[in-house]
């Protein structure tokens, strides 16, 4: 039950890397030999002198990140990267999406459908296809969306989970609006699930949480390696019936993403705190579920900072939009916890109708998932994979930023003259618009 | 692109061949070799259509269409035939017979009977296969609200089972993988003799019957592959059957009445000799009678007497198969796919039903009122006589 990992532009290869490490590092404890089995068959496969290989396709315009990430990878000694498992070339995208999905997606089309159809045959069963990228860049965005269109093609009964980067808000690049409508809209139509992360987000508990005075792109991957492996490594799940569930991605697909416009995920993660004050803390499941809780409700990542004055609206007031402005409803919620007496963890306060939208039961959108074994060296640990209004605000400005320039043609040429048309613009604002929409609804 | 007459006639043959293994697969004992079905297309001779009639009779019996008697017990070639114009009449094909025998199995295999056969070998040979329950109907609310919240909700659901149908596709993809490997590893020359025979023996069989399931469904597949030649070429046998002067000959009876299949025939005359002696005899008796009510009555009689009876109209009856195609929802539309329009002068099997029950009401009406006037003709006649009372039923 194999996931395989397709790793697109300069953010998908680092994450990526950062990903697969952590997540075999976790599972290196020869006591939990049940998840070792069940992780490593489902990211890694050994080849004939026992080596792990990741179950992965490294794709990039330039060779730079590629190379790192593949010598990151061999240096640690656990595991590498196929070696023929990587596709680059020797000039980059431009930061230009139209670029990107219109030239060199389809210029290298073959060769990448190629690599990923080798690594997915090496799999007794696929569970499904992880592509990892960014959406402010022009490879990660354009061709990333490109290949997803492909995979989808050729597998169209797999499941493909598209994680995705937002930039930074005060912006990388000054067409990354653009590049973020343009693979939002396509991946809609593509992809099963979007799991999303924030950079200005993970920035904040790289500072705030983790007290990390000069924060890296490498600090940040690491934060984001770490909650998407406490969402992929193995876990217990209802359909599982005691063993590690052998269907992840479906899983979890199913249980937030039946509906077609609601598709954006994101993640939070608690404790987050510095290695150095591992030792110190202490967990107890009742507060950690209380904190993860009121981070839901109050849409915050982190534990501290917390607005405890938000509370869910009262059922008469669940028409009124106002009084429902600061409090974030949910679609559907899995939590995965992880972790020493993970049993007797109360879950209930998840289960409350308020939290959640009117025409869905709490019954059909929450889900648990458990794991006796702890994650990445915390003792206990919860992370929560929403479908709610989380995304909404960052949606919304990142619409309107690239509206505001397409309002006045800035920098249209440059998509133009690749053969992305001022029509294909609107046909992505207006589908955004309507996710934007009904994630406003939801009530 | 000009393909040549012989590459597309080795096509067919290949096509037709994998059709044969398939049949076999199912277990079926009567296959025809392919070259048959290529003398069958042209007649045939008696040789040809008798191994077609049984191997319609073996599908029949296989899929219940007609009940199970062993084949020694069949009285011949004219039971033989009955029970596969039984069978055939059954499941809604009726049409002449001695180039049909083909049409006829075409018929059959687009109504499904294939899978049908497929699936109960599967059942015979998959000794792990959990039967999958009937589909349990869900009772929806006869007023479905149409408010946007349960617009939404059926929405997430039908989403829900289309993400739970791709993994139990998904499942079923590995457990075929697994069981090849399995099937694989333990071909019987690889199976070290065990300890115990009677386990080795089980063994055995369990190999044999996987490597026939396997044989089954390679042969199944492979046939869906090329299925779509053999409806092109199954057309070219219907635009045969269509233009063959002989066969247009033969469908005109001497009365000039169309032809109609074998048991239509009987039931058709004996319905029409009933009818044509109902008239005759009310005729006799209305005419004694002058009462009002009987007026009407023999007016009615009359007017019955005088005018045709309405006899079923022996045109509309004889259906001829090349009226209708059967339509398979799997398969791909066939280029020359004419659909269910009838010709001029032919009835659909619908129509022809709806015309009998048409024609069964009007005659129990007509006995209805036959009755009525007997019993007020009987009454008048008592009433004459004296001394007797009449106590009607």
């Amino acid at each position: 039950m194999s996931v395989v990992t397709v790793q697109l532009g300069q953010c998908g290869n680092q994450v990526g890397q950062q990903l697969l490490h952590s997540l075999l590092c976790d599972a290196q404890d020869g006591q939990r030999k049940e998840l070792c089995t069940a992780s490593r068959e489902r990211f890694f496969h050994q080849d004939t002198h026992g080596e792990l290989v990741a179950r992965a396709v490294l794709i990039d315009m330039e060779p730079k990140v590629i190379n790192q990430s593949i010598s990151r990878a061999a240096r640690s000694g656990m595991w590498r990267y196929g070696e023929t498992s990587h596709f680059s070339q020797k000039q980059g995208s431009g930061n230009n999406w139209a670029n990107g999905f219109c030239v060199h997606g389809p210029a290298h089309r073959e060769v990448v459908e190629e690599l990923v159809r080798r690594e997915v045959e090496r799999c007794d069963r696929l569970s499904g296809l992880l592509a990892m990228m960014s959406v402010a860049g022009g490879t990660g965005s354009g061709v990333g969306t490109y290949v997803t269109q492909c995979l989808r093609d050729v597998y169209p009964k797999s499941f493909i989970l598209n994680h995705l980067t937002w930039p930074y808000g005060t912006g990388e690049v000054i067409v990354q609006n653009y590049n973020s409508v343009l693979t939002l809209a396509h991946l809609y139509q593509l992809s099963d699930a979007i799991l999303v992360h924030e950079n200005d987000t993970v920035h904040q508990i790289c500072s705030q949480l983790l007290n990390i005075k000069h924060i890296s792109f490498a600090d940040v991957n690491s934060v984001i390696a770490h909650q998407l492996g406490s969402v992929l490594q193995p876990a217990l799940t209802a359909d599982s019936q005691g063993a590690y569930s052998r269907n992840p991605l479906g899983e979890l697909v199913s249980a937030l993403c039946c509906h077609p416009e609601f598709k954006l995920l994101s993640v939070s993660s608690i404790p987050q705190v510095p290695l150095a004050s591992m030792a110190y803390s202490s967990f107890s499941w009742p507060s950690l579920l209380k904190h993860l809780r009121q981070m839901l409700i109050s849409n915050t990542k982190m534990e501290e900072g917390i607005d405890w004055q938000v509370r869910p609206p009262a059922a008469a007031e669940r028409s009124r939009s106002l009084t429902a402005g600061s409090f974030n409803t949910s679609l559907a919620n899995v939590l995965i916890l992880r972790g020493k007496d993970v049993y007797s963890a109360e879950t209930a306060g998840f289960e409350d109708p308020a939290l959640y939208s009117s025409w869905l039961s709490p019954q059909e959108a929450f889900s648990v998932w458990k794991s006796p074994v702890p994650f990445n060296k915390y003792e206990k640990s919860a992370t929560l994979v929403s479908n709610s209004q989380a995304l909404l605000r960052p949606l919304d400005s990142m619409v309107g930023g690239a509206w505001n320039m397409f309002a006045s043609r800035a920098y249209i040429h440059q998509y133009t003259k690749f053969g992305i048309s001022e029509e294909d613009f609107l046909d992505s604002f207006s589908s955004l618009e309507q996710v934007i929409s009904s994630y406003k609804e939801l009530r | 692109m000009q393909r040549s007459a012989a590459a597309v006639s080795v096509e067919v043959k290949q096509v037709i061949a994998a059709l044969c293994r398939l049949l076999a697969a199912t277990g079926l004992e009567c296959v025809p070799a392919p070259e048959h079905f290529r003398r069958a297309k042209f007649g045939g001779g008696p040789a040809v259509e008798d191994q077609f009639w049984q191997l319609l009779a073996n599908i029949q019996q296989k899929c219940g269409f007609v009940s199970c008697e062993p084949r020694s017990q069949l009285g011949g070639a004219t039971e033989l035939r009955r029970l596969v114009a039984a069978g055939l009449w059954q499941t809604g094909y009726h049409a002449d017979w001695i180039k049909d025998l083909l049409l006829a199995l075409g018929w059959l295999l687009a109504t499904g009977t294939l899978e049908k056969l497929l699936t109960q070998r599967v059942e015979q040979l998959d000794k792990t296969l959990i039967l999958t329950p009937s589909p349990v109907n869900h009772r929806l609310p006869t007023e479905l609200p149409l408010d946007s919240a349960s617009v939404r909700r059926l929405q997430w659901l039908v989403g829900s089972l289309r993400h739970q149908g791709r993994t139990l596709l998904s499942m079923q993809e590995e457990r075929t993988c697994l069981l090849h490997a399995v099937s694989v590893a333990s071909l019987p020359s690889s199976v070290s003799p065990s300890s115990s025979d009677q386990s080795s023996t089980l063994l055995r069989k369990d190999c044999v019957c996987l490597q026939q399931l396997c044989d089954l469904l390679e042969a199944y597949l492979n046939w869906r592959q090329v299925e779509k030649v053999f409806w092109t070429w199954m057309d070219s046998v219907v635009d045969g059957h269509l233009t063959d002067p002989v066969h247009k000959k033969s469908t005109v009876a001497p009365n000039g009445r169309a032809a109609r299949c074998h048991h239509g025939n009987c039931g058709l005359e004996k319905l029409d000799d009933m009818l044509l002696r109902l008239p005759t005899r009310q005729k006799g008796q209305g005419r004694v009678r002058e009462a009002p009510e009987g007026r009407g009555e023999g007016g009615l009689l009359q007017g019955r007497s005088d005018s045709c009876p309405p006899r079923l109209p022996c045109c509309p009856l004889a259906y001829r198969l090349h009226t209708e195609r059967p339509v398979r929802h799997s398969s791909p539309p066939a280029d020359g796919d004419r659909g269910g329009t009838p010709t001029a002068g032919g009835l659909s099997a619908s129509q022809a039903v709806e015309l009998l029950l048409q024609t069964e009401a009007l005659l129990l009406e007509r006995r209805g009122r036959q009755r009525l006037a007997n019993r007020t003709q009987l009454q008048e006649m008592i009433g004459r006589l004296d001394e007797l009372v009449l106590i009607p039923p």
